[in-house]
């Protein structure tokens, strides 16, 4: 079983195609990729996570298609994007009770669970602890990075804990030291 | 959805855009006391701030937002229908702030004012089709939203149907959203 699953996955509109993407994450799995750039590396984050459809080939979060059932996948699916966010600090809890009435979670919960993600996510700059912490508030069975900081893997794999992760890099030399830095959390880097 | 999510997306929007919406009722107004007798320029000045409160909603004026709407799980059309209220709202807030130096002098106006508050709530609706898109289709839902106003004038004003002129703004408004929900669902957020 896989929580991931992509073939030759393509992307073809608005500009530069991207792809084909071919890559399988299981449960609890660890997969880092490199493409050659930004945009390519920021597509196919968005395909993986079902917030984008993919022009050609198979994508599939969890057993569900993007293309017809992204609501499932967007459940599955916690994206983080590369750039950092621009929430203030004082604006925290106020994005964490909206993310909250969006993926339908208990606003009491959600808080709790932030607070005690952001204690994971100690050291990590708050502009993308919070991009990270929102994601993780709906207790996603997938989370997808985009060009996550290398400098933060041992903090987002604490934070994440067990489930699976998907990310992309914009070089192979970015996906390795992603990989190196939470080595230990990493069993099935590819 | 639940009305939690809707009731959510329609509170943050009109959060990030207290200042305009501030700016923008004063600027009503002040038109308000300056041509207050006219309908015609009551419904298109009301139509022209509902237009650019459509516009405000625009993809990429506020990324933290537009990345939670889009991740969510929410259906097109779902998300269509709280986006939509959003500027709906600032609409009928700048409308009666148009109409509330009349509304002071005499309570007469009321007709006039849900006049122009269907009209601009419709022009609304049409230019949010316009957030989605880029050059030409966009200035073209955005003449489209102009023309909802239009007719909705022509309507009111020259078929002296006040029934008719809702019915029109209603019918162009349901279509405008399911238009806009379709257009969502079918939006991909990428970088050029």
């Amino acid at each position: 079983m896989t929580i991931l699953r992509m073939r030759e996955a393509c992307f073809h509109a608005r500009g530069a195609s991207v792809g084909p993407v071919t890559v399988d994450v299981a449960p609890g799995e660890r997969v880092a990729r490199a493409f050659p750039s930004g945009r390519d590396a920021a597509v196919v984050a968005l395909m993986a996570a079902g917030i984008v459809k993919a022009g050609s080939g198979i994508v599939l979060v969890g057993e569900f298609d993007p293309r017809v059932q992204s609501v499932h996948c967007k459940r599955i699916a916690g994206y983080v994007p590369h750039a950092p966010s621009r929430i203030a600090d004082s604006e925290f809890e106020r994005y964490v009770a909206y993310r909250a009435a969006l993926w339908n979670v208990d606003p009491m919960r959600a808080t709790a669970h932030a607070k005690l993600l952001m204690e994971r996510l100690a050291g990590v700059h708050e502009a993308f602890a919070y991009s990270i912490a929102g994601a993780l508030i709906a207790s996603p069975a997938l989370l997808v990075l985009d060009r996550p900081q290398p400098a933060y893997a041992r903090h987002i794999l604490a934070a994440a804990g067990p489930r699976a992760i998907f990310s992309t890099h914009v070089t192979a030399s970015a996906a390795k030291e992603f990989a190196a830095a939470a080595a230990d959390a990493l069993p099935a880097m590819r | 959805m639940t009305e939690r999510a809707s009731i959510a997306i329609v509170a943050a929007r009109l959060l990030v855009e207290r200042r305009m919406i501030l700016y923008a009722c004063a600027l009503a107004a002040v038109a308000g006391l300056a041509r207050p007798h006219e309908l015609a320029v009551t419904v298109f000045f009301c139509s022209a701030l509902g237009i650019v409160a459509a516009l405000l909603q625009t993809p990429g004026r506020y990324p933290d937002l537009d990345l939670c709407e889009q991740s969510a799980p929410l259906f097109g059309r779902q998300l269509a229908r709280a986006k939509g209220v959003a500027p709906a709202i600032v609409a009928i807030l700048v409308t009666l702030a148009y109409f509330a130096p009349q509304f002071a002098r005499s309570p007469n106006a009321t007709a006039a004012f849900f006049i122009a508050a269907a009209a601009s709530i419709a022009s609304t609706a049409v230019a949010l089709c316009a957030t989605l898109r880029e050059g030409t289709p966009r200035a073209l839902y955005v003449a489209f939203a102009c023309a909802a106003s239009a007719g909705a004038f022509l309507i009111a004003a020259i078929g002296t149907s006040f029934a008719g002129e809702l019915a029109y703004c209603a019918l162009v408004t349901f279509l405008a959203l399911r238009q806009y929900g379709e257009a969502l669902a079918r939006y991909d957020p990428v970088p050029q």
